[in-house]
């Protein structure tokens, strides 16, 4: 397979940020109870993931090795606020929805955690196609999440009424949001044992 | 020993380059942001008085602007400043002592441009007060006329929310009864305490009379079905109740206090109290300030 599309779907399954590194599940629990928040925060995570791993893989020679944290914390922030500012200008109705969502992103694990693991020591297209698809499985686990809890916890989807009662209320409170990811974590690690033959090694560990 | 100076110079290099491209970005992007919020603000307001897309503003539409200082004299007394409009042309800076009454009138001037800006706002207040006065502003509030009718008021106001503050307006009716807010600027937890911005939430806030206000309460219920159903726009549209109905389930609820979103009960309490404190103190000082304005014999706009 050809590197770039493995480097994708790498973040997409096998890595997946959320189900499989387990990383950034605060967020992922916090926001989570409709799915347009969760597309929301997914799609603020895409820009700052690949922004931040091509900026660090191309000045990684620059940068000290003993500093490298700060540095990465400073380059995070550097993109975040860009986006903060620019977004504004550019599509309001847009900024009025996501603004809080990408504030949020300065403190994410998943994203140093990239930083750190890929793009410190891969070449520039790799890194963005590696923080690409972090951030579209972190799209994907937020979505799924947010969808799951929509239906269950509001008897909506994407805020349409479409059960018109609340099956299970605690779905949309914090509590409901750590039993489903707990689920979720379970049945991927089951169908990477049907696929494979092999059992999952502990998040994180690939 | 060299080492310590590499890596404060490589760090020092990477905050300088993070640094001028901030500016950079700011440079170009402030004056288009700020622009968009004014524009923002003064939907806002227009959408509290009951005008917004669907219903189009009448002409004699008047809102007037007043904008509230707080002023250091020389000797270290506090006293409050109103900028008011005049009725001919122009500005006065009315000064009202703590216990409410009324001090010195002074003509500023400026144009409405300049009075909208608050830098060249807070230049022209402070020029025409006495040497070693100081003038910080603090609030603005929004006096709407229908012709020469008193249409209500529109008041900003600021509370500390769960992780940074919350402002807010609040549009009261002449009788000061609720009219309706708006959260104008928030970071709550989206999903949780960013709930506040939901209509089903804030509309349990309108029509409350002053007194029901006073003493307005969170309660840690959920919102009753039949006054949810009232409440949210969307399930009021397919519920197809009738308009003596939604009166009825209105008027059983309006003195009920403030039910608590789900999971959010800091941000809700948060706005309630926000809500209540701006109400009491703006009826406060509007009677004061009404009172002024007759006894000195402004010719104010509104």
């Amino acid at each position: 397979m050809n590197r770039y599309i493995k480097l994708l779907w790498n973040g997409f399954f096998p890595e997946n940020p959320i189900f499989r590194l387990a990383l950034s599940l605060c967020p992922a629990v916090a926001i989570t109870t409709n799915i347009m928040n969760g597309v929301y925060l997914g799609l603020a995570v895409v820009f700052v993931q690949v922004f931040s791993s091509g900026t660090v893989a191309i000045f990684k020679n620059y940068i000290h090795p003993r500093i490298r944290i700060p540095a990465y914390v400073i380059i995070i922030a550097l993109w975040v606020s860009v986006i903060d500012m620019i977004l504004p200008v550019i599509n309001p109705a847009v900024y009025k929805e996501v603004s809080l969502f990408v504030k949020l992103i300065v403190a994410f694990a998943i994203i140093i955690c990239r930083l750190e693991l890929f793009a410190s020591k891969e070449p520039f297209l790799p890194s963005v196609f590696d923080g690409l698809g972090m951030g579209i499985g972190f799209l994907f686990g937020l979505v799924l999440i947010g969808a799951i809890r929509e239906f269950f916890g509001s008897g909506a989807l994407l805020g349409h009424d479409i059960l018109g009662f609340k099956p299970l209320l605690v779905m949309i409170l914090p509590a409901g949001g750590f039993f489903l990811i707990g689920f979720i974590i379970a049945a991927m690690n089951w169908i990477e044992y049907k696929t494979t033959g092999k059992i999952p090694k502990a998040g994180g560990a690939h | 020993m060299k080492e310590i100076f590499k890596i404060a110079l490589s760090l020092t290099v990477v905050c300088i380059a993070a640094s001028l491209i901030l500016g950079a970005v700011f440079a170009k992007t402030e004056k288009v942001r700020k622009d968009n919020q004014e524009k923002e603000e003064a939907e806002i307001v227009q959408s509290l008085l009951g005008y917004g897309h669907d219903k189009k503003a009448p002409g004699d539409l008047k809102v007037y602007a007043v904008y509230r200082y707080v002023i250091k004299d020389a000797k270290g007394g506090t006293l409050l400043g109103y900028l008011l409009p005049l009725k001919e042309k122009g500005y006065v800076l009315a000064e009202i002592d703590l216990t409410g009454k009324p001090g010195k009138v002074y003509p500023v001037d400026a144009d409405a441009a300049r009075v909208a800006e608050k830098a060249t706002r807070d230049a022209a207040v402070n020029g025409v007060l006495p040497q070693g006065a100081k003038a910080t502003y603090a609030q603005t509030l929004y006096v709407a006329n229908l012709g020469d009718k008193r249409l209500g008021y529109v008041i900003e106001g600021r509370t500390q929310g769960f992780k940074t503050f919350i402002e807010l307006m609040v549009s009261l009716d002449p009788a000061f009864t609720l009219n309706g807010i708006a959260v104008v600027k928030h970071e709550e937890d989206p999903g949780l305490g960013a709930e506040i911005v939901q209509d089903y939430f804030k509309n349990q806030f309108i029509k409350k009379p002053l007194d029901v206000v006073k003493n307005l309460k969170v309660v840690k219920e959920p919102i009753p079905d039949d006054y949810l159903t009232v409440l949210e726009p969307a399930k009021l549209k397919v519920s197809g109740l009738s308009e003596d109905k939604i009166r009825e389930i209105k008027d059983k609820h309006l003195k009920d206090d403030i039910y608590a979103l789900t999971g959010a009960t800091i941000s809700t309490r948060a706005l309630t109290n926000g809500v209540v404190d701006t109400v009491r103190k703006f009826v406060y000082r509007i009677d004061i300030l009404s009172d002024a304005v007759r006894k000195e014999n402004i010719q104010v706009a509104f």
